[in-house]
């Protein structure tokens, strides 16, 4: 595909169905954007000892992140450089103080180095060196931490990871600062859910705040007649986030979407922070934390989904983090983490539990109605019904601003957004410029 | 240990009533069968100590349930076009503690999933149920536990009750 071919793929009101259904584009994602971009790769909390590992999928390569000797967290590729096989099985563990192969028992320091290998007689006068880099593990070009959460960057070259993240930075450090102590860490599990379409689909999702009411009818519907029928009109904290998507159109438009440069953007809360005895004993213990002026600052930073390109969205409220792990052009997985705000109650962190299992859990009466559209949306494309894919609410009415575009309410200017980041990413300057 | 014959005939005759509910669609009756504070519970890990510390597949009180069952029967349940439709197979049914309070009867189970234009999918796991009540007339579910084999891997979603 040449690159004018590329660029004509993209307009600034719509995009051509190929870049969700033509395999040979999704190839050159995984090169151009997935491995070029700052990508999450996991939590410190995941590792808290020298030797503890976590494996992920960056674009198309398995990595392991591991805890050093020395604290610090490197970031491998999960291959053995003698035949080539994945050293730690996928997931989480403990490769003790070094990794050992499974196949011929080559070992590595935490870090990556080629430590000793059996049979050293064999060796002798071939050119095998422990020294040489080319039998040691390969780490990834950049790793960089903020606030435990850790990306990595397959390029050599690129912004730094604040440069990247610009206003979607915030996100993450009031994720953090939402805790009393400051940190946060990984609990209770990861669910992980297939979807049957491409991943921009997904991301495109995130802030589309045209959709609830439609996709969601039939989950707030139920829980309204079950508010009625069943409850005497009171609806508890299960049903309230349920219940969410069915605001009037008036709530969609008022909403703030506010994007960043590299395809990052938010959108307004669509909770209010609760009042019930838990909540309120959270609220004490931030404000006995950082003092009241701080703890208000903190909690009115309250963003729904923001949408960090092209590989994590959390949502700082219900301290969740989904991760998103393209598979190929019509298959993504997702991954989602729940965290535990250090230094409040586990009755806080059972509310966040809640939440996973009732609006991101793979049985989800929400998301089912999502991920049903979406793969509507994966066959839809591939038919001869239509060539483009429409991105014109609100277009041409988005505001400029240093670092990104604002719009409001029901715009689809969070996919807009997201389209001139990949143009940038997919456009002839990059070509050739992903690590080797 | 070793239960009594008929007492171990009539928690099998009580599955088996409660899968043929759940092939029917028939979730108002099937929701009858719990406790007035019965839960459902799909653990997301084997040996998961508890639904409330850790992240469950489904966890739901009477209330959730309620929403399920009704959301399934909504005309706009997109998910649900065409509906899914499920054969039950339960087997192995043992009762492995008893009590005045009642029962726990664990089973194995293997359920056929299909939906129209989607993959048929196997499921399979084993139920514990913790059955409350004087006799088999009585029986209501306070705990229906359901540990899917495959339960920490990748999942496509799940709309009905397992
Ligand atoms: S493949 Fe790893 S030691 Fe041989
Ligand atoms: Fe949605």
């Amino acid at each position: 595909m040449t690159d004018d071919m590329l660029a004509a793929l993209v307009r600034p009101d719509k995009v051509h169905k190929r870049v969700y259904t033509d395999p040979a584009i999704f190839d050159l994602e995984m090169e151009r954007i997935f491995g070029q971009a700052w990508i999450y790769v996991g939590h410190a909390s995941q590792v808290p000892k020298p030797g503890d590992y976590w494996t992920a999928l960056i674009g198309r390569e398995p990595v392991v992140m591991v805890r050093d000797r020395d604290g610090a967290i490197r970031v491998l590729y999960n291959r053995c450089p003698h035949k080539g096989a994945k050293l730690v099985a996928d997931g989480c563990g403990h490769a003790g103080p070094l990794f050992r192969c499974p196949y011929h028992a080559w070992t590595f320091t935490l870090d990556g180095r080629l430590r000793g290998v059996p049979f050293r007689q064999g060796y002798a006068d071939t050119g095998f060196s422990l020294d040489d880099p080319e039998f040691s593990m390969r780490p990834v070009a950049r790793v960089a931490e903020r606030r435990g959460f850790v990306f990595c960057s397959l390029a050599e070259d690129g912004p730094g990871l604040e440069d990247y993240l610009g206003g979607a930075l915030a996100s993450i450090d009031n994720f953090a600062d939402r805790a009393p102590e400051g940190e946060v860490e990984v609990a209770g599990g990861v669910m992980r859910v297939m979807q049957q379409s491409n991943w921009k689909i997904f991301f495109e999702n995130l802030n589309d705040t045209g959709h609830p009411q439609a996709t969601h009818e039939s989950s707030f519907a139920a829980a309204r007649r079950t508010v009625r029928e069943k409850l005497g009109g009171k609806t508890p904290f299960q049903l309230h986030i349920i219940e969410g998507n069915g605001e009037p159109n008036s709530f969609w438009e008022s909403l703030e979407l506010r994007c960043y440069d590299h395809g990052h953007s938010y959108m307004d809360a669509i909770f209010n922070a609760p009042t019930d005895a838990i909540s309120l004993e959270y609220r004490d213990q931030l404000v006995a934390a950082h003092g009241a002026e701080r703890a208000q600052a903190i909690l009115s930073m309250n963003r729904h989904n923001t949408i960090i390109y092209p590989s994590c969205s959390p949502h700082t409220g219900f301290q969740q983090l989904r991760v998103i792990r393209p598979v190929s052009i019509d298959r993504t997985l997702v991954e989602i983490f729940t965290f535990r705000l250090k230094g409040t109650s586990d009755a806080f962190f059972q509310r966040t539990i809640s939440y996973t299992n009732i609006v991101n859990s793979p049985s989800s009466t929400v998301m089912v109605d999502d991920v049903e559209v979406y793969r509507r949306c994966q066959e839809g494309m591939a038919s001869d019904g239509g060539d483009w894919i429409s991105q014109h609410r609100m277009a041409g009415h988005d505001t400029p601003f240093e670092g990104g575009v604002l719009g409001a309410g029901i715009s689809e200017v969070p996919m807009r957004n997201q389209f001139r980041a990949w143009s940038a990413y997919m456009g002839p300057a990059n070509i050739g410029k992903a690590a080797a | 240990m070793i239960a009594d014959p008929l007492l171990t005939h009539a928690a099998a005759d009580y599955l088996f009533r409660e899968a043929e509910l759940l092939d029917g669609r028939r979730w108002e009756e099937w929701d009858a069968l719990f406790a007035e504070d019965g839960m459902y519970w799909v653990p997301l890990r084997h040996d998961q100590q508890d639904p409330f510390n850790h992240a469950s597949l489904f966890y739901e009180d009477a209330i959730l349930r309620d929403v399920r069952r009704r959301r399934l029967e909504e005309k706009h349940a997109w998910s649900q076009q065409p509906v899914t439709r499920t054969a039950h197979i339960v087997g192995n049914v043992r009762i492995v503690a008893q009590d005045g309070a009642g029962l726990r009867v664990r089973s194995a189970f293997q359920i056929t999933e299909w939906r129209q234009g989607r993959d048929q999918r196997q499921l399979a796991g084993h139920y514990t149920h913790d059955l409350v009540g004087a006799g088999p007339d009585d029986w209501r579910i306070a705990l229906k536990r359901v540990d899917l084999i495959n339960c920490d891997g990748i999942q496509d979603p799940y709309e009905v009750f397992l």
